[in-house]
């Protein structure tokens, strides 16, 4: 797994685009765009309002915005997600609040 | 004459079962038994057994390879084998089957057809 | 088999087609199409083909659901679970494996979301931004700006959003 090579702390607002690789946790705020090679996680007092593009994202905290991942997206039982989420594997847990679209590829068997 | 496996013990032989408070409005097709005791209006058509238990209220035609009826049934009924109306129960349709069975206390209005392939 | 409570079964040779209501659990493991009304729980089993529009109260999937899903509890799609459709609950459940397409809608959610072409809702100033362990790029320029209220340059109007990162030293 990537190092973390970012945290955006409780108290810190950071608003603009951020990219690179290695994973980044936000505790605080983040608003913009956000471009990552690895995983961004936000934690439960974190909110990210942003449309982000990213390998893998773990949600405990709120998250406002488009979200098109390479891996995986996990919106656990604290979070609150609104936006469309474009995956192959999204996990909403028991609890998480989420309103927008998912989109993972469905395979349907012939005939439906 | 010999009770067939399926028919004595219907229950644990079928795998479909419609419970009392469901109410079907179209078809039902298929290759299992089916055991209803709610309300199917439509048409049924199975290739194996269906058992009309006595909550079974059935507004439809019929084609199976058995029936057997403890419920109500309007509509017209074409069995490859048998057909059997048991007591209490109430049927109001045309029958067709080689073999018709049919006990004391059922009510039934309608034509029966026995001559099937030239069974009797 | 028996149903003990009012399990109703759908066994997996049989289709329905048309509108199916009850008062009690349904379990399919063959084929459902029309429309599926319930006041208790659906579950459509692995070899299950649900293509209907449903309304239950609760409803785990771990077969295939085309349509959309109404449910006044929950509605869960397992590991083995496929549904095309929109889901309408207060409690969503998707295990990781599952797979699914369509919109969720779980009441209000109140989140601030990122508008593209207008800023995000900024009420209170935000508090004075400070660590430079962000990995905040682009600085463009390192503004000492006391914290504005509102956006700085006007919204952009278009999807790339780009603006200075303010960062205050206290």
């Amino acid at each position: 797994m990537a190092a973390t090579s970012g945290i955006i702390g409780r108290g810190t607002v950071v608003r603009g685009n951020l990219s690179g690789s290695g994973d980044v946790v936000v505790e605080g705020r983040l608003e913009g765009t956000v471009a990552l090679e690895d995983r961004l996680t936000v934690e439960s007092g974190g909110k990210v309002i942003a449309d982000v593009q990213l390998e893998n994202l773990i949600v405990h905290g709120e998250m406002g915005g488009d979200v098109v991942a390479a891996e995986r997206v996990v919106i656990s039982s604290t979070a609150k997600v609104v936006g469309d989420i474009k995956a192959p594997r999204v996990v909403i847990e028991d609890g998480a609040r989420f309103s927008g679209s998912i989109e993972m590829d469905v395979k349907l068997p012939e005939g439906i | 004459m010999a009770a067939m496996e399926k028919v004595s013990t219907p229950r644990s032989g079928a795998h479909t079962v419609i419970g009392s408070s469901i109410v079907i409005d179209g078809e039902i097709s298929g290759d299992e038994d089916l055991v209803i005791q709610g309300t199917v209006k439509g048409k049924i058509d199975l290739k194996e057994s269906l058992y009309v238990e006595s909550s079974g209220v059935i507004e439809a035609d019929i084609e199976t390879a058995n029936v057997e009826v403890s419920g109500q049934v309007t509509g017209n009924i074409a069995a490859s084998d048998k057909v059997e109306l048991k007591a209490d129960c109430k049927v109001v349709g045309d029958i067709r089957a080689p073999r018709i069975l049919i006990a004391d206390g059922a009510t039934f209005k309608g034509n029966v057809d026995m001559d099937v392939k030239g069974g009797k | 088999m028996a149903t003990p409570d009012g399990t109703t079964i759908i066994g997996e040779s049989i289709l329905i087609s048309g509108s199916l209501n009850g008062d009690e659990d349904l379990t399919v493991r063959g084929r459902v199409e029309g429309t599926l009304t319930l006041t208790r729980t659906l579950v459509v089993e692995p070899t299950g083909t649900v293509k209907a529009e449903v309304q239950v109260k609760n409803c785990v999937i771990a077969g295939v659901v085309v349509g959309n899903v109404t449910a006044s509890e929950s509605v869960e799609i397992t590991k083995e679970g496929r549904m095309v459709g929109d889901i309408s609950a207060p409690r969503v459940i998707i295990v990781d494996g599952a797979s699914f397409r369509g919109r969720i809608d779980m009441g209000e959610v109140d989140v601030e979301r990122a508008e593209r072409g207008s800023r995000p809702a900024l009420r209170a100033a935000p508090r004075p931004a400070l660590r430079p362990a962000a990995k905040a790029e682009p600085r463009k320029a390192e503004e000492k700006t006391p914290a504005k209220p509102s956006m700085p340059p006007a919204p952009v109007a278009m999807g790339a959003v780009k603006r200075k990162v303010i960062v205050k030293r206290k």
